[in-house]
């Protein structure tokens, strides 16, 4: 035991140290940020060009994200100057948290590209507003690029959704021209350097957040998927202060800027029979457009969404089996979205996936594109099930758009089964049928009679 | 072991069609078997009528449960 912890100490010493090595020469010798505020999303790229001081070839890197921001980032990529994407493993330290690449090439200069999403950035400011008034939101960033090394060279670029600028710090040299605001160039910023900077502006971009979404797919051997997410929503926006006039929003094209009318959610090209409904029952102001290569929603809410109003709904669509499961003999495979479009730009919350498959399905195997927490997996009871089929659970929180990839799920299901369902009814009508027979044969007159009646011919 | 598109054992454009040939045979074969139980002469029958009921009846049920079935399964319920 001595000797392992030994060897485990010396192991942490070495990586301490290469680390802690590399933080001193390497450079990041360009940094083009651009900072996409015309949603309701927070999305940063970079464009970070990399060199070493003492010319020698670079191996790794640490992306750095400061601990305030860590909770709210949804999405991180890393990629190389061939669009590659590099696996990253995240450590945390009192800077905050470091996404640490190994890089492909060894040279001592080269470029990578990070594209990061953050989710409940853009805070409305003021927080509550009239229904006529404009939406204003915040937004908190750093003028320099924050990282563990220095930064010879950078400029920082930000995209707005409108040109009304109520206000934005200024780090000479930085400047506004229409809906853009330009920082920099900065020449040599040390590492780990900071400068608040504000902006305030106008944002009327839906601000929706999905607060739920509960999305059940159930397979059926006979030829069909069926899909149906429970969603809960609420406009995250500035709140509505005062009373809601359907007057002045049916009357004046310029009240409730910042509500949310409707919305477009994109459903799979082989959907059918998609059912838009809440508790009341069908919702009849949606629109339904097939397109070649998707089937466009358009979905009208029962009243409009003003800020911190909340609705909730169903949406449910069938697409046929062989668009997503495959099979070898009797080893199935699944392969599906894990969560699919419901708005643009839009934030779930928390995100429930119940996998529904077929009565008698075993060796059940899930593969996710990033990771998820897997619930225990359950019992479903529908129709013509005698001992329920099995559920695999799985939650996830805080996902975008940039989340839409494919799950795995490997199964093995024995075709054979498939014939328990016609033969429960099959066997359910015989036993009745039986009964007759026997009824037939019982007698219930009351007085006995004394002989058969002949038989007329 | 390249896998496949998992297709339906059968069509599911036939599942109607399936519905109706289906119900109506196992209508018919019901048909008879009522009309064969009250026809049947109360005492003194054959041994060999017990096994036409029964045979009757498992036809009729055959038919029916797989017509039930692809009804089911054409009304949209997957099951």
């Amino acid at each position: 035991m001595g000797k392992f912890h030994l060897t485990y100490l010396l192991v942490v010493c070495l990586i301490w140290s290469v680390q802690s090595a590399v933080d001193v020469e390497i450079q990041n010798k360009n940094v083009d940020r651009t900072i996409d505020l015309t949603s309701q999303l927070v999305k940063i790229s970079y464009k970070i060009t990399l060199e070493h001081s003492a010319k020698k070839n670079l191996n790794s890197y640490s992306f750095l994200i400061p601990k305030n921001e860590r909770k709210s980032l949804a999405y991180i990529s890393i990629r190389d100057s061939s669009k590659k994407e590099l696996k990253s493993t995240e450590e945390t330290n009192a800077d905050g948290a470091l996404f640490l690449v190994n890089l492909p090439a060894n040279a001592p200069t080269q470029i990578l590209l990070v594209e990061t999403v953050f989710t409940k950035s853009l805070l409305p400011y003021p927080t509550e507003i009239q229904q006529s008034e404009k939406q204003l939101v915040r937004y908190f960033g750093n003028a320099y690029f924050y990282s563990q090394f220095k930064t010879l060279s950078q400029k920082t670029t930000i995209q707005l959704s409108s040109k009304n600028v109520e206000s934005y710090t200024s780090v000479k040299p930085s400047s506004q021209s229409d809906s853009t605001i330009t920082y920099g160039p900065y020449e040599n910023i040390a590492a780990l350097s900071t400068q608040p900077i504000t902006v305030h502006f106008e944002n009327h971009s839906p601000f929706l957040t999905v607060t739920r979404l509960e999305r059940v797919i159930e397979v059926s051997h006979w030829g069909n998927i069926a899909v149906e997410e429970t969603i809960d929503m609420v406009h995250s926006g500035a709140k509505l202060k005062g009373s809601f006039s359907r007057y002045d929003y049916q009357k004046d094209g310029r009240s409730g800027q910042a509500s949310v009318k409707s919305y477009k959610t994109i459903l799979p090209a082989s959907a059918t029979g998609v059912y838009y409904r809440d508790t009341n029952g069908n919702i009849s102001t949606s629109a339904m457009r097939v397109h070649k290569d998707s089937v466009e929603l358009d979905l009208r809410p029962r009243f409009p969404l003003f800020g911190g109003w909340k609705t909730h709904y169903t949406i449910g669509y069938n697409v046929p089996s062989f668009e997503y499961l495959f099979h070898t003999n009797e080893n199935y495979l699944l392969k599906m979205r894990l969560v699919d479009h419901i708005y643009d730009d839009m934030v779930i919350d928390e995100i429930v996936v119940k996998i529904i498959l077929p009565e008698g399905s075993t060796n059940i195997k899930l593969i996710t594109p990033y990771p998820v927490t897997r619930l225990s997996d359950s019992l479903h009871y529908t129709y013509l099930d005698t001992f329920g089929r099995p559920v695999i659970q799985f939650t996830k929180n805080n996902l975008v758009e940039n989340h839409i990839h494919e799950f795995n799920l490997k199964y093995n299901f024995p075709k054979i089964v498939m014939i328990q369902e016609p033969l429960l009814i099959v066997g359910f009508l015989y036993i009745l049928f039986l009964c007759v027979i026997i009824w037939m044969r019982l007698d219930f007159s009351i007085t006995k009679e004394k002989e058969a009646h002949p038989h007329k011919e | 072991m390249e896998a496949t598109r998992y297709m339906s054992p059968i069509n599911p454009t036939v599942f109607p069609y399936l519905t109706t040939v289906l119900l109506a045979i196992g209508t018919f074969f019901t048909a008879w078997f009522f009309v064969f139980e009250v026809s049947r002469p109360k005492k003194g029958g054959k041994d060999s009528v017990i096994f036409k009921e029964l045979l009757l009846s498992l036809f009729a049920a055959l038919f029916l449960g797989f017509g039930v079935l692809f009804l089911l399964l054409s009304i949209g319920i997957y099951v």
